[in-house]
């Protein structure tokens, strides 16, 4: 069973443990850097054997969009999921601002992304990530994210 | 709203939920939870973040919870010394 206490650094069996996500939509592979409820910083290895490359696309294989998202939100999420009162919970999208693709992401690229978290409050969490490739930006977004197993112990009873 | 005269509790208390569910204001005074689909568990936590802004108080969890409706909403802010003048 994974270590749940709150370290520096997190493996896979430990993201495993703090979030939902699995295969085929886990696209975070280790945390070098986890300070709670403050930032993250993830790691995603992208290598022709994802899933996606054959179709996105097969004369030019490059991780789509929803992907490059998906590796920003699952970094940022962990900041407040490594709480122990969080942990395991799933999450939901509220919005998305000021979504910038900035490089192409290809086999072989090593993708940094480094997650904040603004504020964190009844279930409700506010932040932005960034992500590059050999220091070079990749993509960048600010979120609004919910845990809705927190919002349920808020909403008016019927 | 009169130019130039600041906002009573009233125009905040109503101008929040304009905002944040995007609700007219003909139809705020019978609004209850769920009645649009902005007001739903998310909507609610943007609504009580925008009160609480808006009149610089922290809503006890009971609160949000009995926070069921327009006309409910006004009687739960008096508790916080918020009054709605006629």
């Amino acid at each position: 069973m994974a270590n749940l206490t709150p370290a520096r650094t997190l493996d896979i069996k430990q993201i495993l443990a703090y979030q939902r996500n699995r295969y085929p939509v886990l696209f975070l592979d280790k945390v070098l850097e986890l300070v709670p409820c403050v930032r993250a910083t993830g790691v995603k290895c992208y290598t022709y054997n994802e899933w996606f490359f054959p179709g996105h696309f097969d004369d030019e294989p490059n991780v789509p969009g929803f992907v490059q998202i998906e590796s920003l939100v699952q970094t940022f999420i962990l900041t407040f999921l490594c709480q122990e009162e969080y942990v395991g919970m799933k999450t939901n999208f509220v919005s998305m601002n000021n979504v910038k693709f900035k490089r192409k992401i290809v086999p072989g690229d090593v993708l940094r992304i480094d997650a904040e978290l603004k504020s964190f409050k009844r279930g409700i969490a506010m932040g932005c990530a960034e992500s590059s490739v050999d220091g070079e930006p990749a993509c960048s977004a600010e979120f609004v994210v919910a845990v809705p197993a927190i919002l349920d112990q808020y909403k008016p009873k019927p | 709203m009169q130019k130039g005269n600041p906002m009573t509790n009233r125009e905040k208390y109503a101008a929040a939920f304009q905002t944040t569910l995007m609700v007219e204001e003909a139809k705020l005074s019978n609004l209850k939870y769920q009645d649009v689909s902005t007001w739903d568990s998310v909507g609610h936590m943007a609504l009580i973040a925008a009160l609480e802004a808006t009149f610089g108080i922290e809503l006890h969890i009971d609160d949000i919870i009995d926070f069921s409706s327009y006309a409910a909403g006004q009687a739960i802010l008096a508790k916080y010394s918020i009054r709605m003048e006629d």
